[in-house]
């Protein structure tokens, strides 16, 4: 949103920093716009995926809670089950240069390859700046767009916050269970949890 | 990170407050802790033997490494707290874990809540009054933690504390008193009888307002379930002649109104209470989720 020279110099403030705050992704309210250039070297704008789910990943190799779902193969499970069923899913590293879980454009790729993981694609986010747009606190953090562009999940991957392996057998996931439940019509029950994980390793400078 | 101690908190001082002090050379050879990941961890008693039909404490010491830390049982943003399995034997139960208060970590838009240094949890054990005495009973514990610095890194370890049962009344080991009291200072107490808390729903933020009878500069809140307030979001102290306001942001993901905030508010470093009070004054409006002013209480606030 710009804000326009006609208001005073007070208005304008106001008027802006209204704007950022609403600019912030929420359960229910529409999902903010971002375009970001993927591992393989295209680049992906959100809106133009209306009329399909959007599943976000935010996404660190060196965290441990990713780790749990990557080394047991329960992320690729879903990324294979959801994008099978039309669902399109980014992962999102938005680890600054640096920090664990940066990665350049080949690395991301070996990556992808090595633990045979198929999101529709992996965005390089260093700057955070999608990250910051979605408040995105932990990786794994999860977040269910549906095919109007509104936001109907965002918190964690399960209702298991730890980093054994052996929770996922026993665990609730919360990213299948928005999309189904979304898929068949009905309500999400669990709109909103704790997204338990690692910190996002955001730029330092970034508040 | 002082207020003006002595003179600004008189009206609500704890009877314990004075009482936790110059044990400095009471500890003989204190054994040390097990590795943990940069760390060490500790599994202690405070008595000497399990007293038959009497409760006791243990306690979880941990020692970090600079600059590392684990977490509170309201982890915060990110993170999460220690976890413990016990092994006892039939007759004894461990009660829930002590938490001492915690403190802010981080600044930035991601903020948990923890220890640094070393901290000691607290953990009360029941002793049936039909335990058998013997000489050399075992305690075991299995604990999951997660230590983080700018990465975290989990840790599993077992520890073991052998004790004996007696039928005597208890004695203190004195190579823990110190520890135990360090410990027992930095664990948050209710509220004092002249002291009043209320709170009040302030379309996006708490008001939590206090009456100690005398100006409190500085305070932060921690509640003990996640998902109640944006923790990274600055707390606004209002000083007041007899206590203080302080303006919380609500979070982002509560999509249920709160109906009892509980947890702990720290004044400075050793002066924590627990707050546990209804929610009031929210507004006829009803808030943008849609639930209005005859919602249920929430089930899943409080530590578990």
């Amino acid at each position: 949103m710009k804000c326009s020279p006609l208001y005073s110099m007070l208005m304008t403030v106001v008027i802006c920093a209204a704007a950022l705050l609403v600019a912030a992704a929420k359960v229910g309210a529409p999902a903010p716009d971002f375009t970001a250039t993927a591992s393989n070297g295209k680049s992906f704008r959100l809106y133009d995926y209306r009329g399909k789910y959007v599943v976000l990943e935010w996404h660190n190799n060196g965290c441990p809670y990713v780790g749990k779902h990557y080394n047991s193969g329960n992320m690729q499970r879903l990324q294979k089950q959801w994008t099978a069923r039309g669902v399109v899913w980014f992962t999102i590293i938005s680890s600054a240069p640096g920090k664990q879980g940066y990665v350049t454009a080949s690395e991301e790729n070996e990556y992808l390859a090595k633990m045979q993981a198929t999101p529709t694609a992996a965005l390089l986010d260093p700057t955070g700046e999608i990250g910051h747009l979605y408040e995105a606190k932990t990786s794994p953090q999860m977040v269910v767009i549906n095919p109007q562009g509104v936001v109907v999940y965002d918190g964690a991957i399960d209702d298991k916050p730890t980093t054994d392996l052996s929770d996922i057998a026993l665990a609730t996931n919360y990213v299948s269970l928005a999309l189904e439940q979304a898929m068949a019509g009905k309500k999400v029950e669990t709109p909103a949890t704790r997204p338990y994980g690692c910190s996002v390793k955001y730029p330092d400078s970034t508040h | 990170m002082r207020v003006h101690q002595g003179t600004n908190t008189r009206g609500c001082r704890s009877p314990h407050f004075a009482s936790a002090l110059a044990l400095l050379c009471a500890a003989g050879a204190q054994a040390t802790g097990s590795p943990i990941p940069h760390g060490t961890l500790e599994l202690v008693a405070e008595n000497q033997w399990i007293a038959i039909g009497r409760p006791f404490y243990l306690g979880l010491h941990f020692q970090l490494e600079k600059g590392w830390h684990i977490y509170w049982v309201n982890p915060g943003d990110s993170g999460e707290p220690p976890r413990v399995t016990w092994q006892m034997p039939p007759g004894l139960s461990p009660g829930a874990i002590e938490w001492p208060a915690p403190q802010r970590l981080g600044t930035s838009s991601i903020v948990d809540f923890g220890y640094e240094d070393a901290v000691t949890l607290i953990v009360p054990v029941h002793a049936e009054i039909n335990l058998a005495a013997q000489p050399l009973a075992q305690l075991g514990a299995e604990i999951r933690v997660l230590v983080c610095r700018e990465i975290c890194v989990p840790g599993r370890t077992q520890l073991s504390l052998t004790l004996p049962i007696k039928s005597q009344p208890p004695a203190p080991d004195l190579r823990t008193q110190d520890l135990f009291a360090a410990a027992r200072k930095e664990m948050p107490r209710p509220a004092p009888q002249n002291c009043k808390f209320s709170i009040d729903d302030a379309k996006d933020s708490f008001v939590l307002s206090a009456n100690f009878g005398s100006q409190i500069t500085q305070a932060t809140f921690f509640p003990f379930a996640e998902l109640q307030i944006d923790n990274s979001a600055p707390q606004t102290l209002q000083p007041l002649a007899t206590g203080f306001r302080l303006t919380v942001r609500k979070s982002d993901r509560l999509l249920k109104p709160v109906e009892r905030l509980k947890g702990v508010i720290v004044l400075t470093g050793n002066q924590a209470y627990l707050i546990d009070a209804p929610v009031s004054g929210r507004r006829a409006q009803k808030n943008k989720s849609g639930y209005g002013s005859d919602d249920k209480p929430s089930s899943k606030e409080g530590p578990e």
